[in-house]
């Protein structure tokens, strides 16, 4: 029954192939039109590499999206994705609030909210990320970090 | 002989307490940084640079020779333990010693493997330094663009043995790598190329970022839903006792070791090829070699292949460097800069001018590759207990490495959006059977094998001759076709009945 | 143990913000500028080339007659995309105490890629100091074929092709003048450009190219060594010193001589405040007016020295735009 149904279906296993075909579709078009392909004297032109190794990427692409019909689709944990979104939200919110804030946020949510951990794991695993960031990257390698808008305002 | 005795003297500049101490200190912060993701031998060398501004010359030249040393150990540490390479050669490392230190439960034999194997390729190639430097550097000069394109086709097909099962996909990915690869500036026209009008694309898209997200980003994301069913390790494991590697471990690490270390320090020599091309060769070459395992699966040869090849492409890098003030990589660049802010010029005239610099700096190495070993397993049972931290804790702390360790490579937030998007990337490919590594690997050597073949187009306008003319180049383009045309042969053969069919190969 | 890792953690956070406030404060109040932190120095080309070896004599003189007021100078060496990246991050820096504490080694080669690639301006930088105006040579190699620029000319003509390595940039720019007044094409005379001189000299010295061009102070060491020989002097007179037996064009054939100058300059971001910006100019006059400058930096490297303090290189790298925008015809 399943089988029947990811056989019908366009599946993620045909999309990438896809996309593939798209973007060498893409490099090669640019390539020709934009960046060029030999020149009579001086060999290979800037698009030269690109659109040859489009072309073996295009075969691959197609060779891949035949066979991707023979494989079975997998399965996507929806779990997996809590940890993706998580981090396009510490990218936003690194813009307005700067970066060590959001992660502070970040780890404190995670651990107490999401995971159901004990105060204590969560202070302790919140400290020793703090050491690392703060500590190594911060102080010592003195590594700027972005203080985002409203801090920036502050400051300035 | 006579470079023997140098070396000597040079030990005897070296053995003061002060210079001592700072090849201790030097190896101490070269290991931590190096394990750093994100922050790999060139940024560690290039930030912790300030530091040795306080001491005299010879002094500050022997600590940043330690501390680009000992980076090179460091690099395997993150890349073994939780799966996140710190810099380029370290991905080639993850590939058998994360498995090894997770699946087969011997993280502590993977680092040690780890160590032992840098320890002696960087041994090899230190002392191929000390008795052929400058005769090295001149044979380096020789392969110009012409042998570099050939060599650099012959390390390409070799990433063939990386696409797994599915050679279709293994294909498509390494064509991926290659194509993001050339976004960015163009250095041979000057003019930009694929940058869809992007300032930050001008500037290409960052190695280091796109490492961490492709190969441990994705990883972290897969780890969600296995978060809950806990393989925990027994706590009677973690002493360096229990972490020693056995005799017959030993003899399996000893031969490919010693392979790497010659190939690495071969590599290190040419010009633009540096630690990660080094890594990933002896890795290759190792595909044709036995391995007790299959490599991949978590193989002692596989992490001694690798880590012995970086380490000697380290020591190689420096007969350039030193004897022709040619820097073989970014780092060697970095090195290079620092030893002109001494007022150093490292070039023709360095081993006449200043040979108590220069062999004092050779001397610094071979201190600061016994001094790294003995602390790097010194620490072993410490850092192996990260392994037994639940899962689920791990994550938001790998998590943060990887966001920090992206944005510290350029300190921008460029950076971490690009480690986000070939993190989520990775994973799906992944899931979908995809195998990452072949678009790691095609991305750094596919540059290098570009700029080449069109400075070797330029100097023979356009005419293909030029390969086959340079002997040097036209060897390489032999065993490319012998590499190319073996199955082919082989499939003639066997249906010939000359050969005999294999069971499995 | 793990109370007093929390415990340092905590410790660190405040220390931390406290120092993110303390920056932000202490710059509302000061009228004069006194760097108060190490200064980002940012160079857009690779370690070992004549930008930065630049950059590394000025901030050594800088340290050594104590005109930071202490303070280090970190050179940071931001290659990615030609350096453009780099230029911009430094253009993109907010106004505050970093602002004023970073600076960027800018000159003509960094400003025509920036104009030809970019949409960034010399507008959106805080124009400091020009410092000095170098020139280019071409060099051969131990083992050339042709020992002289004449043999080479008359090689083009016997229809050989002559190859040229050389970096980005200028380099590129005094070739296209060279070919230009050669009355040869850019076939007969070819030029790879590489990430850096270094790679060029790397190629000329394995012999896989005839000539290679480069500023004298990349050159050098190898000069020095016998292993480069100067060929040709690419301006108005000749060279000294060791490079004194090289002609300039009108001396080998009926042509004219090629000069490109090559001004050496710093900017900071264009935030940097008025203060700042008056402190760093003047600082940098000191170094231009310093014995230990023109023994170390100008006579060493056979440059002409050349300084121009904030209002004059405003003046000057705006015009330099100006001119380079016309035959770029943008």
């Amino acid at each position: 029954m399943e089988k029947l149904k990811s056989k019908k279906k366009i599946s993620i296993m045909q999309v990438i192939p896809a996309i593939g075909i798209l973007i060498s579709l893409v490099f090669i078009y640019l390539g020709f039109t934009k960046y060029g392909f030999w020149d009579e004297f001086k060999g290979p032109k800037p698009g030269f590499f690109p659109i040859v190794v489009s072309i073996f990427m295009l075969v691959a692409s197609l060779l891949s999206f035949f066979f991707s019909f023979k494989e079975k689709s997998v399965n996507w944990p929806l779990e997996d994705w809590i940890l993706p979104l998580s981090v396009a939200g510490i990218l936003i919110a690194t813009f307005i609030i700067g970066l060590l804030p959001s992660l502070a946020i970040y780890v404190l949510l995670w651990l107490k909210k999401f995971e159901k951990c004990s105060w204590k794991t969560t202070l302790i695993v919140f400290g020793i990320i703090a050491a690392i960031v703060v500590g190594a990257f911060g102080m010592w390698l003195g590594v700027p970090f972005p203080k985002g808008i409203i801090l920036n305002m502050i400051s300035n | 002989m006579e470079n023997l005795m140098h070396l000597i003297q040079g030990f005897g500049v070296l053995f003061t307490f002060q210079n001592i101490a700072v090849t201790i200190f030097g190896a101490i912060l070269g290991l931590l940084v190096g394990a750093m993701p994100g922050i790999g031998s060139l940024a560690g060398v290039a930030l912790l640079l300030p530091l040795t501004f306080k001491f005299n010359p010879t002094t500050a030249i022997i600590m940043l020779g330690a501390l680009y040393y000992a980076n090179m150990y460091g690099g395997a540490f993150s890349s073994i333990l939780i799966g996140i390479p710190g810099d380029g050669p370290a991905v080639m490392t993850l590939m058998d010693g994360y498995p090894m230190a997770t699946k087969k439960n011997r993280p502590g034999q993977a680092l040690l493997t780890s160590n032992l194997s840098s320890f002696i390729g960087g041994s090899i190639g230190m002392i191929i330094l000390t008795f052929m430097g400058p005769l090295l550097a001149e044979f380096g000069l020789k392969f110009g663009p012409a042998e570099m394109t050939a060599l650099l086709l012959v390390a390409m097909t070799s990433i063939g043995w990386l696409v797994g099962e599915n050679p279709t996909k293994g294909i498509l990915l390494t064509m991926v790598g290659i194509l993001l690869a050339s976004m960015g500036m163009d250095t041979l026209s000057g003019n930009p190329r694929y940058d869809f009008g992007s300032v930050y694309l001008l500037g290409g898209i960052p190695f280091v970022p796109f490492v961490i997200g492709m190969v441990g980003f994705s990883q972290v994301i897969r780890l969600m839903s296995e978060r809950h069913q806990e393989t925990k390790l027994a706590v009677s494991k973690l002493s360096i006792k229990e972490s020693m590697i056995t005799l017959h471990d030993f003899k399996r690490l000893l031969p490919p070791a010693i392979r790497s270390g010659f190939l690495g320090t071969f590599v290190g020599v040419l010009p633009g090829a540096g630690a990660t091309t080094a890594a990933f060769m002896g890795y290759a070459v190792q595909k044709s070699f036995k391995s007790e395992e299959p490599l991949g699966t978590g193989a002692i040869e596989g992490i001694a292949s690798c880590e012995s090849a970086n380490n000697a492409a380290a020591a190689g890098a420096f007969a350039p460097l030193l004897a022709l003030g040619i820097p073989g990589s970014g780092t060697g660049a970095v090195l290079l800069g620092g030893l002109m802010m001494w007022g150093l010029n490292p070039g023709p005239l360095l081993f006449t001018n200043s040979p108590e610099f220069a062999w004092g700096l050779i001397a610094s190495l071979f201190l600061a590759n016994i001094i790294t070993l003995a602390i790097a397993w010194g620490v072993i049972p410490f850092l192996i207990k990260i392994l037994s931290v639940p899962t689920k804790l791990m994550i938001p702390v790998i998590t943060v490495v990887c966001i920090v360790g992206s944005y510290s490579t350029s300190n921008s937030m460029y950076g971490v959006l690009i480690m986000f998007i070939s993190g989520v990337l990775g994973y799906i490919l992944n899931r979908t059977g995809y195998q990452t590594a072949p678009a790691v690997l095609s991305f750094v050597l596919a540059p290098l094998l570009e700029s080449n073949m069109r400075k070797a187009f330029i100097i023979s306008q356009g005419s293909l001759g030029i390969f086959v003319e340079k002997p040097i180049s036209l060897v390489f383009i032999v065993i490319l076709f012998v590499i190319l045309l073996f199955p082919l042969i082989r499939l003639v053969l066997t249906k010939l009945g000359v050969l005999k069919v294999k069971e499995k190969v | 143990m793990k109370k007093s890792i929390l415990l340092l953690a905590v410790v660190l956070l405040i220390a931390a913000s406290v120092s993110l406030f303390a920056q932000g404060t202490a710059e509302t109040g000061s009228k004069s500028f006194v760097p108060s932190k190490d200064i980002e120095w940012v160079v857009t080309s690779s370690p070992g080339g004549g930008s930065d070896i630049y950059t590394r004599v000025i901030s050594d003189i800088m340290n050594r007659k104590n005109l930071a007021n202490g303070k280090t100078f970190l050179v940071m060496n931001k290659t990615d995309g030609g350096g453009e990246v780099g230029r911009l991050q430094v253009s993109r820096v907010s106004a505050g105490n970093i602002a004023d504490h970073t600076l960027l080694t800018f000159n003509s080669g960094d400003h025509a890629p920036m104009l030809k690639n970019t949409a960034n301006r010399i507008e959106n930088f805080t124009p400091i100091a020009v410092m000095a105006v170098d020139k280019q040579l071409l060099y051969i190699g131990e083992y050339a074929k042709y020992k002289t620029f004449n043999e080479v000319l008359n090689a083009v003509k016997a229809g050989n092709n002559i190859v040229i390595a050389g970096s980005k940039g200028d380099d590129i720019a005094t070739y296209e003048m060279l070919v230009k007044e050669l009355g040869v094409s850019q076939n007969q005379i070819a030029f790879i450009t590489n990430n850096a001189t270094s790679d060029a000299i790397t190629s000329v010295l394995g012999g896989h190219v005839d000539l290679v061009m480069s500023k004298p102070a990349a050159a050098d060491q190898y000069v020095i060594a016998g292993k480069l020989t100067p060929v040709l002097a690419l301006s108005e007179t000749r060279f000294t010193g060791n490079l004194a037996s090289a002609p300039t064009l009108s001396e080998v054939g009926p042509y004219k001589n090629i000069e490109n100058p090559i001004w050496r300059g710093v900017v900071g971001p264009k935030s940097m405040s008025a203060e700042a910006a008056d402190f760093w100019s003047n600082a940098f006059k000191a170094v231009a007016e310093s014995e230990e400058w023109k023994k170390e930096y100008i006579e060493k490297y056979k440059l002409v020295p050349e300084f121009r303090d904030r209002a004059a290189a405003t003046e000057y790298m705006q015009n330099f735009q100006k001119l380079t925008l016309a035959t770029l015809g943008k």
